[in-house]
């Protein structure tokens, strides 16, 4: 038994660390909080060298993973990133990326993935018209004409959609889904950013008007096939960040709680605080366990992957935003002031729950795991 | 990473097969009705088919690591607990955590004398460690053994001890040095037949009876009886209790079957099957993640433990994950069974014959004994992540 990251994920976390610190930390975020625009392209390109939308793709594409677990080096990385509330399309990039390499044709792995992997390239996925991950919710229409399809609607909440190079596509064709992966630089594709309560990253509405997009941009698989793979990577990385940001704002609050006095005492000395601090202790436990798992299940095909992948989609998109909400509430007044970086994970933390599956759509998939087991 | 135990290997499965039929030929029988929890028959026949029935598998070769002085092949153990389990019968008796102060601690001699016996079934072991005034602050305790000699003479009263009805011999601590807190108390074997030693069951809020007190009254017991030296007793009770908090974190949910959903079926809400209901359905998938993510979390344990790297809130986060889900799905199980939930053990229309009811008063236990969980909760605040300990003192009355 060897639950636990190995020395090569170590390495890996370490070197992500000292780069994220010293190039892309919180702190340089602040002056671009209510920008529209709030990616660094530069420092993208830099961090792909480190790995960061490599692992998932094939070595013959420029891409390889630094042990024979992608997706646990993916929620190293994610976790570092969750640290530093990272704006970039870290979660669509890979998820697009994974999408192509598993199921893309030779001439759209050739043309896309090694881009990706140098941090050329950067890709968004448009899940649905509301944001949701139901198939049902899809809001752009396809219709074949003359080789090309023809795209026409609206997909919202794409996170990374203002500096995408593609866009992984869910649309309806007839009465069937299917998935393209269109240029955003195709004449009828235009994006508007979406003000939203998290000002770490930017979600774009993606308006198809006429854009058409050749049928060699087709994934040619079961689209069901290609949503769950979707739905069940973006969670766990989702739900790997959410660790990462969680367990360093809990440690935050922790030293805070040791030094910050009233009554003659420091408030970290008080009963009424430190059990809540052990519930919160328990709760970042009981994230990261969860998540683990679920990265562990989808990377090695465990037969309950399902349900373990939604055991951190509703554990952690629950848990995050009550840690958040904890950490907000102890500190005090100084934690409802713009300058402190509490409100900034409490954002993010509720922007979250609606992504990727809310905890009510994962709790569903729960149930309906117990109920065949 | 990976999660998974290794697998057994084919060779193990004539033992296993051996074993299934020794346990299908030789499983005793019994009068009393198995309930949930680690709980304690309250029939002398049932007792001596219990102690038989360990005996007949020590004597087959059918032993347990914990209390042996040899290392054990690791996949034998895994059979053994996993087909003993299956058959719903104990193969411990008693509240054996002195087996390991008595490895750590004790002589040579001492593990001689207590341990095979105790694997054996002939000897059934209690705890005495709890008093009237000491719970959640053991190291107060206040039962006192003086040396007279070479004899101790102990007196005092002590609580929650499991077994201690059926018991031969006791894991007793004391305070021997004049000075308070852990560093005036020792650990002792105490032969439960020696004259003050009184014992009185004491039925608890399930109806059954599964903890007693203990008075001890001018008790004598041989200075030989010390478990390492005087004034160690609290390092060792400390040692027992981290494996009583990791055991009552181990206790099984019942395998990959959720309860939950089979009583959902089996129940209406709203006038409909209660697992058609959205509000049950994501009560049940929430439980199903506690759950999940506590098996997880023994996995990581488990790990952690292996590379040496355990940090001191892993015990103690364990016990409240167990122990709080464990109460919280027991109270979830009688809500959905509706004003039926009321029905009890005897009720001709009880589910399951009360079971859940039991269960649920039960999971009362579990969120105090092992050390509380709000004890749990100062370790983890304390010891885990350095807050200020809590500030002690003399008790202010008005």
């Amino acid at each position: 038994m060897d639950f636990a990251f190995g020395e090569d994920h170590e390495v890996l976390r370490h070197s992500s660390r000292r780069f994220l610190g010293d190039r892309q930390s919180l702190s340089t975020l602040r002056p671009q909080l209510e920008d529209p625009e709030i990616f660094d392209r530069v420092g993208w390109r830099e961090a792909a060298a480190l790995g960061w939308t490599s692992m998932l793709i094939p070595g013959g594409y420029d891409g390889g993973s630094i042990t024979d677990q992608p997706i646990i080096d993916l929620i190293v990385l994610a976790e570092e990133l969750g640290r530093v509330l990272h704006p970039g399309p870290f979660v669509p990039t890979n998820v697009v990326a994974d999408a192509i390499a598993t199921w893309g044709t030779e001439l759209q792995r050739r043309e896309l993935l090694a881009n990706i992997a140098q941090g050329e390239l950067l890709a968004a996925w448009c899940m649905s018209g509301d944001g949701s991950i139901e198939g049902s919710e899809c809001g752009v229409e396809a219709t074949s004409r003359a080789g090309t399809f023809v795209l026409n609607g609206v997909a919202r909440f794409v996170h990374g959609a203002t500096v995408a190079g593609e866009l992984l596509v869910l649309a309806r064709c007839r009465s069937s889904l299917v998935h393209l992966i269109v240029p955003a630089s195709t004449p009828g594709v235009a994006v508007r950013t979406q003000k939203t309560i998290d000002l770490t990253r930017r979600f774009g509405e993606v308006v198809f008007d006429g854009a058409a997009v050749s049928t060699a941009r087709l994934i040619d698989a079961d689209a069901e096939g290609v949503r769950g793979r979707a739905i069940n990577l973006a969670t766990v990385l989702q739900a790997a960040e959410a660790v990462g940001a969680a367990d360093l704002l809990f440690h935050e609050t922790v030293d805070y709680l040791k030094v910050r006095m009233q009554f003659g005492r420091t408030i970290g000395s008080f009963q009424a605080i430190k059990h809540r601090l052990a519930d919160l202790l328990i709760l970042l436990e009981g994230m990261r366990a969860a998540t683990y798992y679920g990265a562990l299940a989808l990377n090695d095909g465990f037969e309950d992957v399902d349900a373990a992948v939604s055991t951190a989609g509703s554990f952690v998109g629950d848990g995050f935003s009550t840690l958040c909400g904890e950490a907000l509430q102890l500190h005090g007044g100084i934690g409802f002031t713009w300058e402190h970086d509490v409100h900034l994970f409490l954002r993010r933390a509720i922007a979250n729950k609606g992504l990727y599956g809310d905890p009510s759509w994962h709790r569903e998939r729960l149930c309906a795991a117990a109920e065949a087991a | 990473m990976n999660v998974l135990v290794p697998e057994i290997p084919p060779d193990y499965d004539e033992y296993r097969a051996q074993l299934r039929a020794f346990i299908a030929a030789r499983k005793p029988t019994l009068k009393g009705k198995q309930r949930s929890g680690l709980r304690v028959p309250d029939d002398a026949d049932d007792v001596a088919a219990l102690r038989a029935w360990v005996r007949a598998l020590h004597d087959a070769g059918y032993r347990l690591a914990r209390f042996s002085l040899e290392e054990l092949d690791p996949y034998e153990q895994r059979i053994l607990k996993h087909e003993v389990a299956a058959a719903g019968i104990p193969v411990v008796l008693g509240n054996p955590l002195v087996s390991g102060a008595l490895k750590a601690f004790g002589t040579p001699d001492q593990q001689q004398r207590y341990l095979p016996p105790m694997s054996r079934g002939d000897h059934i072991w209690t705890q005495l460690f709890s008093e009237p005034n000491a719970g959640s602050d053991l190291s107060s305790l206040q039962t006192s053994a003086k040396l007279h000699g070479d004899t101790y003479v102990v007196n005092g009263q002590k609580v929650w001890s499991t077994w201690a009805q059926w018991s031969d011999y006791g894991y007793l601590l004391a305070r021997t040095e004049p000075i308070a807190g852990p560093g005036g108390i020792s650990a002792f074997v105490l032969d439960m037949r020696t004259q003050g030693v009184d014992v009185r069951p004491l039925r608890e809020m399930t109806g059954t009876t599964d903890f007693n007190e203990v008075f001890l009254d001018d008790v004598r017991i041989p200075v030989e009886n010390l478990i390492g030296v005087a004034g160690q007793g609290w390092v060792a009770a400390q040692t027992s209790l981290l494996t009583e908090r990791e055991s009552v974190g181990a206790l099984s949910h019942g395998g990959k079957e959720n309860g939950l959903v089979s009583l959902a079926r089996h129940h209406r809400r709203r006038g409909r099957v209660a697992l058609s209901d959205d509000s049950v359905r994501q009560a049940i998938g929430a439980f199903e993640a506690r759950k999940r993510i506590g098996a997880a979390l023994g996995h990581r344990v488990a790990t952690k433990a292996a590379q040496r790297s355990t940090d001191v809130w892993d015990a103690p986060l364990t016990k409240i994950w167990f122990s709080e889900l464990n109460l919280a799905i027991a109270e979830y199980a009688l809500e959905l069974q509706g004003p039926r939930g009321a029905l009890v053990e005897g009720d001709p229309e009880a589910w399951d014959d009360g079971s859940w009811q039991d269960r649920f008063l039960y999971a009362r236990a579990l969120t105090i004994a092992g050390g509380s969980n709000e004890i749990m909760r100062n370790m983890i605040a304390e010891r885990g992540l350095g807050l200020p300990k809590e500030p002690r003192g003399a008790a202010t009355s008005s």
